[in-house]
């Protein structure tokens, strides 16, 4: 059963030999000559005044708060995918309460803005 | 058609001896070679299409209609500095390449690139007297190990970004990352359409399920709306205009890999057009038959390579298409559009077909059936619609509040 992965095995340790070889040989034949100005962070030739944030909107921590429930939904619903026809009706029902419970969490969560992104588009009245 | 759930690629039924060793070596360097052969052509193919349709001529130099543009230029970076900012985290700057290429090389093992896909074909092939599949490995959990990778792909990105320390890479792999994140779960919700009609997580055997002409792809038996779901979130999974707000170049610079020159550079490169062949191979394979395709003279197993071909270079073209045609999104919409209506259409629509096939199976009228899901999808739709009214009321109180002389402090 696990000689099924393999060949999966074997293309990942000559994917990783791959970058390495190449690796090498560009540090062989590459020129290094660093300079503070090249090793400093790039912004378009102005010299940078700011270290990098080190803070987030807190909205992208929501989207992968949210992410998880989906992708927990996701789990469920592959291995009911497979075996479906043997669970028949009772099956159909338990995965309609189940993808209801999480659209009915989905729903709210949409319904308080936490996936409003940007500035609130003005409606900005039509002049004739 | 049903099949086997456990159907294993019949190389390793007996024990593995050398022979299987020497098999499944022949076919990882061969797998390699492909891979980076097809990302060379892929390169050019984009140059040249992208430049016909701007009615300019694109690389013309370098070899014949400039098919080697893509070789010279790797050899040309192989011979620039490679340079590490200061500010870097020395270990995940130099890690992150490895997490963004390993992940493109092995997502290519799942699909299966020839066999004899005809009328009663089981997809095998004999070599050197050992029964087995066109494609690499037939892992049994086939199409989660391309959502693992897909993940995967995310850190490469993710950490490329952060070690940066610069504020552009910082920004643009923020983005990245909620933006692969939310197209996944559209992503892989589609995808478990497939698997309901198909019954297995193997890719072989999904390709196996659609033999027998086009009715039977699963374009068509998932009703057409989960193909199109997965191209707009692979689509955005790969990065690809109109979704490359990543490397959005008027504001991020060049996104996550600003600070990486050199090969280190090149290595993300060669990632990600590794992965839009390989999306565009995922696509043909689960919705489009993969091999499958009638055969004429010759042999069964050369009639479904040059099927599968086919299929593929269409997909490439259109990936090179949407990028010529399409305006890129804004993050608000690229966010709205993956969240409130990918995924809730892509969840009900999965319902739907569970629905229709349980019905089938206990004879139950498929108008019925129809018009009951139609009311509760409508009914979803209602709610999600409301749902996004009610937050927009919200936000215009908030900011009616605070622009008003009253509540103002």
């Amino acid at each position: 059963m696990l000689g099924q992965y393999l060949p999966i095995l074997a293309l990942g340790v000559l994917a990783v030999l791959f970058a390495a070889v190449s690796f090498v040989a560009s540090k062989l034949l590459a020129p290094r000559r660093p300079t503070s100005a090249k090793a400093a962070p790039y912004e378009c030739g102005i010299v940078p005044t700011k270290e990098a944030p080190e803070r987030f909107p807190v909205r992208f921590f929501l989207v992968a708060m949210i992410f998880i429930v989906f992708d927990i939904e996701i789990i469920f619903i592959y291995p009911w995918a497979t075996i479906f026809e043997g669970l028949g009706l009772y099956g159909l029902v338990a995965m309609l309460i189940f993808a209801f419970a999480v659209f009915e969490s989905f729903v709210y969560l949409v319904g308080n803005g936490a996936l409003d992104w940007g500035p609130l588009k003005k409606q900005v009245p039509r002049t004739r | 058609m049903r099949t086997n759930v456990f159907a294993l690629d019949p190389l390793f039924l007996d024990d593995v001896g050398f022979e299987e060793v020497g098999i499944v070596l022949l076919k990882v360097v061969v797998a390699f070679v492909m891979l980076l052969v097809s990302v060379m052509l892929m390169v050019w193919f984009e140059r040249k299409f992208i430049s016909d349709m701007q009615n300019r001529i694109g690389p013309n130099v370098a070899g014949p209609f400039g098919i080697l543009q893509t070789f010279a230029d790797g050899i040309k970076l192989f011979f620039k500095e490679d340079l590490i900012p200061e500010r870097s985290d020395r270990f995940v700057f130099k890690l992150a390449p490895y997490l963004s290429l390993v992940p493109a090389f092995l997502v290519f093992v799942i699909v299966p690139i020839g066999g004899d896909f005809g009328e009663d074909g089981d997809g095998t092939v004999t070599w050197f007297g050992h029964e087995t599949f066109l494609q690499v490995a037939d892992a049994p959990v086939g199409v989660l190990f391309f959502l693992a990778m897909s993940s995967l792909a995310v850190y490469g990105v993710m950490l490329a970004g952060w070690s940066s320390g610069s504020k552009y890479p910082l920004l643009g792999s923020v983005r990245a990352s909620a933006q692969m994140v939310s197209y996944e779960a559209a992503l892989g919700l589609s995808l478990a359409a497939v698997i309901l009609k198909t019954g297995s997580l193997s890719s072989h055997d999904i390709a196996l399920a659609q033999t027998g002409g086009i009715v039977n792809w699963n374009v068509l038996a998932t009703g057409i709306v989960p193909f199109v779901i997965f191209l707009i979130a692979g689509t955005a999974e790969l990065n690809r205009p109109p979704f490359d707000l990543v490397e959005a170049e008027q504001e991020l610079v060049g996104g996550f890999h600003t600070e990486y020159s050199s090969l280190r550079f090149a290595l993300f490169f060669l990632a990600e057009f590794m992965n839009t062949v390989t999306m565009s191979a995922i696509i043909v394979t689960l919705f489009f038959g993969g091999p499958a395709g009638p055969t004429y003279a010759g042999p069964a197993w050369l009639w479904g390579m040059f099927w599968f071909m086919l299929k593929l270079l269409v997909f490439l073209g259109v990936f090179v298409w949407f990028r010529a045609t399409l305006p890129r999104l804004r993050y608000d919409q690229l966010m709205d559009l993956g969240w409130k209506i990918l995924i809730p259409l892509s969840l009900g629509w999965f319902l739907f077909v569970a629905a229709l096939e349980i019905g089938d199976n206990r004879g139950w009228s498929r108008v019925v059936v129809a018009i009951v899901s139609g009311a509760a999808l409508a009914l979803g739709a209602l709610l999600m619609s409301a749902a996004i009214s009610a937050s927009r009321r919200q936000r215009l109180d908030e900011q009616a509040e605070s622009d008003s002389p009253v509540g103002a402090r």
